[in-house]
């Protein structure tokens, strides 16, 4: 994230994007959601800009690493307490 | 060899018809679901068995409204997340009240001389320390940390797997919010996990 790119200047020939507008849309990018012209200008950018590449690695592996959360378990005292609950609601439920 | 378990258009459509062991087998394939959300939306157990029952409570009394256009998941992620945020709304002590999440406020900011701020790739360091299982904690206190309203999205899209579309629709928002919410939900847990490869230098175990 370049000091001249950062506030949305553009710096120079060819790299129109700064870093302010690609970081806006860096989850998009990394989600594969963009169309392939704005993808093509943040590529432009990350070539030359080593801060902003780190950074899109780096949100690109936080997204992963939520992705590979185990499930959170569920104590079988609460299932089996779930379990007394659903019995209750069904057997009281209207037929319909 | 015993008959395959009935997937769910089987439960859900004997489920419509009124069948009650429909209903329990529906509720059995998808309480732990449903319960890890709760769990980590408002990390507490009462609270999340009170909203895995009035999720289930919502379910029974609704499924006829089901329509086979949505996921069946993301309609009953619809009806745990509105009982998660009447939940919050009810909590006499909310950790994280509602606050805006500013991309100015999270962009790495260019230090007091002007040079570009310095930010580590630190994914592969990441990808090491989840393998030896020092990370998992991390991740969910930093995800913890976020205002409820940026938490519930980032759980659906990136932890429960909901496509923007599907996430939008179990929250009643426009994917356009659902994306500015996730980016910056996802900014956010960034820059935590960025403070703990910068405050270790290295993850614990492979220092020394």
């Amino acid at each position: 994230m370049d000091k001249h790119q950062h506030e949305g200047t553009p710096h120079g020939p060819g790299a129109p994007m700064p870093c302010r507008a690609l970081f806006e849309r860096l989850s998009e990018y990394v989600d594969g959601e963009l169309p392939e012209e704005l993808c093509h200008h943040i590529r432009e950018h990350l070539d030359g800009c080593g801060p902003c590449v780190a950074f899109a690695h780096t949100l690109k592996k936080t997204a992963d690493l939520c992705r590979r959360l185990p499930a959170a378990s569920m104590p079988p005292e609460v299932a089996a307490d779930f379990q007394r609950f659903l019995t209750a609601c069904l057997s009281q439920r209207k037929a319909p | 060899m015993p008959a395959p378990p009935p997937d769910d258009q089987a439960l859900i459509a004997a489920s419509q018809r009124g069948d009650a062991a429909a209903l329990d087998a529906l509720a059995r394939t998808h309480q732990a679901r449903v319960y890890g959300f709760a769990m980590r939306m408002c990390r507490n157990a009462e609270d999340a068995k009170d909203i895995l029952q009035d999720t289930f409570l919502g379910m029974v009394r609704s499924i006829r409204d089901f329509r086979a256009e949505s996921a069946f998941s993301t309609w009953l992620f619809r009806i745990a997340s509105n009982a998660c945020l009447k939940k919050r709304r009810r909590g006499v002590h909310d950790p994280t009240p509602a606050q805006e999440l500013s991309l100015d406020a999270l962009m790495p900011r260019p230090d007091a001389d002007g040079r570009p701020p310095e930010i580590p790739d630190w994914s592969e360091d990441a990808e090491r320390a989840l393998l030896r299982g020092e990370l998992g904690g991390k991740l969910e206190a930093a995800i913890d940390l976020l205002p409820r309203e940026y938490r519930i999205v980032l759980l659906l899209r990136d932890v429960e797997g909901l496509s923007a579309e599907e996430t939008a629709e179990a929250l009643d928002l426009s994917v356009a919010a659902v994306k500015s919410r996730l980016h910056r939900a996802r900014v956010f847990v960034r820059r935590e996990l960025a403070g703990y490869f910068q405050d270790t230098g290295r993850p614990p175990a492979a220092r020394g």
